[in-house]
């Protein structure tokens, strides 16, 4: 019996008068890397947003570690021990990689503890320590976002397009990157990227135009490509 | 967005900042000179002392306007009627003939007019920001997802307040009569003598821009303030409470104001324009230094002040004889500022 | 209404007319006014003389005062709202035409030095307009480089110059402003008080009407669009910038038109309070408390404004045993109502009426209806 770190269940979410999510349903098992994929505009991201809180959901239930994350605010949400990295990174580029990391602690020492970790994840941004936001290639301030999410107590790491405008060469480091957290953290990841999601993660969510349609084992998708082609319309 | 830059390079802050102090400081020369007796050093020596208090008094109002407003993108128009409340109130406790009894009697408890001071100063700033802070959980905090109603409701606000001060205080202007340490003595520059209250207030000035800066610079709070003037939201993603820090800066900011106003009545009395007087002043200097740029708040704040201190002795050259220059001189300058360059000289070219 | 055969002309124009009785009802009443109240208070519509002098006493002629200034005000809020509520233009100086209407009448009239004074009136409308127009355009023109706070602090700060300017101009009394002596006798507030109200009656008819037919035609259809978004409305191949400066000029001038109705009926006091932030903050909250983007919102809104002031200004009220000075605090209480609106009926009295009626509407159909036309 696995271990369900997070349940999501029929959530509908408006952004003003715009239907976004109309019945979106995930689940995602501990310890897992769970991919949402779908066509642009499918509603992917408006999926982590009504996570975190930021775009709170008119219906349906979000169920958290046994909790309901539905009513809370973003930064409590994120006190639970969700990390969220949006997508284009959202790093800040006035403050320099220190005080991004900085600030991203919860507790005293926070950063002291996982500094080492990060920089043997991330060897960029120890050499970068100082350097403003503003100054970082576009693989460095991803890394960043995502070391963000790792200085606090995180379990659950929601990451969205982490690929996106990125050169392969740096996708690949990305995704080792990646792996190699989701020994001890769950990932939820939205990733338009097909080649790039089927060979990170072990289970996926399709969600096409604001409903989830299909789920399951990756490896079953794999299998698929009549579904694989349906839904995300490239082979 | 279609800008005209000048033919040399202005988008290098530190040419502009070169340039507008250049142009501060001919104009000075200009004004501060005579058709009959030529350039006067000492004249301008002590109106260019005169314009650096008046900075740094813009500069404790401005720089709370800047805060709030790169934070939480409101413009707080109450901020000239917190400077008024500090005024009023350090005046009515350190003058004890006149004024609201309530705090006459908390003056008299002090019989030492620097204690009082110290004393008046101190409660000036603890209404301030005990005002503030009710006024932003009561009334702002309801309207953060329509910013056009938050800039009517400050207007607004600042009209009510400022008709609860005439209610109170009345319309008259009084001057500040009490002795304290601070403005007993007097300096010499230039030849000139004025008197060494300025020197405090520039000092409490520079103290209070350093002390700011250290602030945003060196600490958490900072480094979450400047996180959330780029991108609120995301800071909100990291689990930091952003509308407690809304409300913090909020309350600092009037504080701040507040305290602008306890230091300066010692030597502006009580006016009842004195609050719009700096809070224009203040819209333009932040708007010259960039809307969100603490740096370019305390830059602007003291070229503004050197500009209203040229002007009014401008207007006082025997040829001109106007007393529009002095008023007019924020306006001019802003007007020109959002014609020529409204990104100001850190703000980032729209 | 039979639909098959067309309707002869007669009853078209039946037709039409009923649908604005209301409207009609009003405006007759306001005509019949004056007469109305001289017959009440038997006093008379008209100045008399006596002796050298002319005068006008008696509740007629105070109420015609009263009636104009309404009309002056509401011709000012109907312009500030085209700007603000169709165009989404928010201007904190809209006082500058308000008061461009009083000094550049006044200072023709006064000191033009224009022999015949019917000739010096119209010279001074028209120098009237000449600037509303000028300055309208300037700050049209600014407005395509500054948006939101930024355009609105240009706005304050444009208002501000004028007002610092003619509160230091000699000519013109300083801050203590100046009196106009000489108006035409035929307009004059005292000598024909009531043909100023039918001209200021008439000119508030024909703004009303003017604005109403301007929102609902195809011109209307893209200020909205450009209120709601600019951006998307430049994408669809508008040029934003004519449609914004033609609404910001036609407001300017109809702000010049109040303010030289209300000159004309304040002739002695012709000051830089003109200029002041108040009448642009009176504006901004009429406009808010009656409706944004609603027709008879504003007007009503600075209708009751105007008649509440002077019901309420000289009475004294006692809560609690502190007997309180209403004219003294009569700014606060605009102010604490400007705030309460804000908070709690952003939509205003016409707007919050319009959404309880689609609720209800809601409420008691099965489908949606569609949103309410944008007249009423």
């Amino acid at each position: 019996m696995t271990d369900i770190h997070l349940h999501i269940e029929g959530i509908h979410t408006f952004i003003g008068q715009f239907h976004i999510l109309e019945g979106v349903s995930v689940t995602v098992p501990r310890g897992s890397i769970t991919v949402l994929l779908g066509r642009n505009g499918a509603g992917k991201t408006t999926t982590l947003k009504s996570i975190m809180g930021i775009t709170p959901p008119s219906e349906g239930s979000i169920i958290y570690n046994g909790k309901s994350l539905r009513g809370m605010k973003p930064h409590s949400i994120a006190q639970l021990g969700i990390g969220y990295v949006p997508e284009h990174r959202a790093i800040f580029k006035e403050l320099s990689v220190r005080e991004n990391l900085e600030l991203a602690g919860r507790k005293r020492g926070d950063l002291d503890k996982q500094r080492d970790f990060i920089f043997t994840l991330f060897p960029d941004l120890q050499r970068l320590y100082d350097l403003g936001g503003g100054n970082l290639s576009g693989g460095q301030q991803q890394m960043l976002a995502i070391a963000r999410a790792l200085v606090p107590q995180n379990d659950l790491l929601l990451i969205d397009e982490p690929s996106e405008g990125l050169a392969p060469v740096i996708i690949q480091q990305l995704m080792a990157a990646i792996k190699k957290l989701a020994e001890f953290k769950t990932i939820l990841l939205v990733e338009q990227n097909f080649r790039v999601a089927s060979k990170l993660a072990d289970h996926y969510v399709i969600i096409d135009e604001g409903h989830s349609v299909q789920a399951g084992a990756m490896a079953d998708l794999l299998s698929d490509p009549a579904v694989v082609n349906r839904y995300l319309g490239v082979a | 967005m279609n800008t005209k830059s000048f033919s040399f390079n202005l988008s290098n802050p530190v040419v502009t900042i070169s340039l507008l102090f250049g142009m501060v400081f001919a104009f000075g020369i200009y004004a501060t000179s005579s058709p009959s007796s030529g350039i006067n050093p000492s004249l301008f020596g002590i109106t260019l002392v005169s314009g650096l208090f008046q900075g740094m008094l813009l500069f404790l109002v401005a720089s709370g306007l800047s805060l709030i407003f790169g934070l939480m993108d409101i413009l707080n128009f109450a901020q000239g009627a917190y400077f008024m409340i500090g005024a009023y109130m350090t005046w009515d406790i350190q003058n004890l003939d006149t004024g609201v009894p309530f705090f006459n009697n908390i003056g008299s408890a002090f019989p030492d007019p620097n204690i009082r001071f110290l004393v008046a100063l101190i409660i000036a700033v603890v209404t301030g920001g005990v005002l503030g802070f009710i006024l932003e959980r009561i009334l702002l905090r309801p309207l953060y997802s329509r910013p056009l109603f938050q800039l009517v409701l400050t207007f607004g606000v600042s009209l009510i307040m400022l008709e609860i001060i005439k209610a109170v205080w009345g319309t008259n202007s009084n001057a500040w009569t009490s002795t304290i340490w601070l403005n007993s003595g007097t300096f010499s520059i230039f030849g000139q003598q004025d008197t060494t209250y300025r020197l405090f207030v520039i000092a409490v000035g520079a103290v209070m821009m350093i002390a700011i800066a250290l602030l945003l610079r060196r600490t958490k709070l900072g480094i979450i303030v400047r996180a959330g003037v780029e991108d609120a939201e995301m800071v909100s993603a990291l689990g930091i409470n952003v509308r407690a820090i809304f409300t913090l800066i909020f309350t600092l900011g009037c504080a701040l104001a507040a305290f602008g106003g306890a230091v300066a009545t010692p030597f502006l009395g009580v006016k009842f324009t004195m609050g719009s007087e700096f809070l224009l002043a203040a819209i333009a200097a932040i708007v010259l230094g960039g809307l969100g740029s603490y740096e370019g708040t305390a830059i602007a704040s003291i070229l503004v002040g050197f500009m209203w201190s040229f002007t009014q002795q401008f207007g006082v050259r025997p040829d001109i004889n106007n007393g529009i220059w002095f008023s007019i001189t924020p306006m001019l300058l802003l007007t020109m500022i959002l014609l020529l360059r409204p990104s100001g000289i850190f703000g980032k070219e729209r | 209404m039979m639909i098959n055969p067309p309707k002869s002309r007669t009853q078209e124009i039946l037709d039409v007319l009923w649908e604005h009785k209301v409207y009609i009802v009003i405006v007759g009443l306001l005509v019949m006014l004056p007469h109305l109240i001289g017959w009440l208070t038997e006093s008379s519509p008209f100045a008399t003389a006596r002796g050298a002098t002319v005068v006008l006493r008696g509740q007629s002629g105070v109420w015609q005062a009263i009636f104009i200034e309404v009309f002056a005000l509401a011709i000012f809020v109907m312009s500030y709202n085209l700007m603000f509520g169709f165009t989404g233009v928010i201007s904190f100086g809209h006082a500058l035409f308000f008061g461009i209407g009083g000094y550049a009448l006044g200072i023709v009239l006064q000191f033009g030095g224009i022999e015949n004074i019917d000739v010096a009136f119209f010279a001074g409308l028209g120098a009237v307009f000449g600037l509303c127009i000028v300055f309208g355009l300037f700050i049209g023109l600014v407005s395509l480089r500054l948006r939101g706070v930024y355009f609105a602090i240009f706005t304050l700060a444009v208002a501000q110059i004028g007002w610092y300017f003619v509160e230091n101009w000699a000519l013109t009394g300083r801050d203590g402003g100046f009196s106009i002596k000489t108006v035409p006798s035929w307009i004059d507030s005292i000598q024909s008080r009531i043909n100023l109200y039918y001209v200021a009656l008439v000119c508030f008819v024909l703004v009303f009407l003017f604005i109403r037919r301007l929102v609902n035609s195809p011109t209307g259809a893209v200020l909205k669009a450009i209120r709601e978004n600019e951006e998307r409305a430049k994408a669809i191949g508008y040029n934003t910038l004519t449609y914004k400066l033609f609404s910001i000029v036609v407001a300017s001038v109809m702000a010049g038109l109040a303010g030289v109705l209300h000159g004309l009926l304040n002739k002695q006091g012709i000051s830089p309070q003109l200029f002041g932030v108040n009448y642009t903050v009176d504006a901004l909250l009429m406009t808010i408390i009656g409706g944004v983007g609603t027709f008879t919102g504003p007007v009503l809104g600075a209708t009751g404004l105007h008649l509440a002031d002077v019901a309420f200004r000289d009475r004294i009220i006692e809560i609690g045993g502190v007997s309180i000075q209403l004219s003294d605090s009569w700014a606060l209480i605009t102010g604490l109502i400007f705030v309460l609106v804000v908070l709690v009926f952003p939509y205003g009295i016409v707007g919050t009426y319009y959404r309880v009626k689609l609720w209800i509407k809601k409420k008691t159909t099965s489908q949606a209806p569609p949103a309410p036309p944008p007249h009423g």
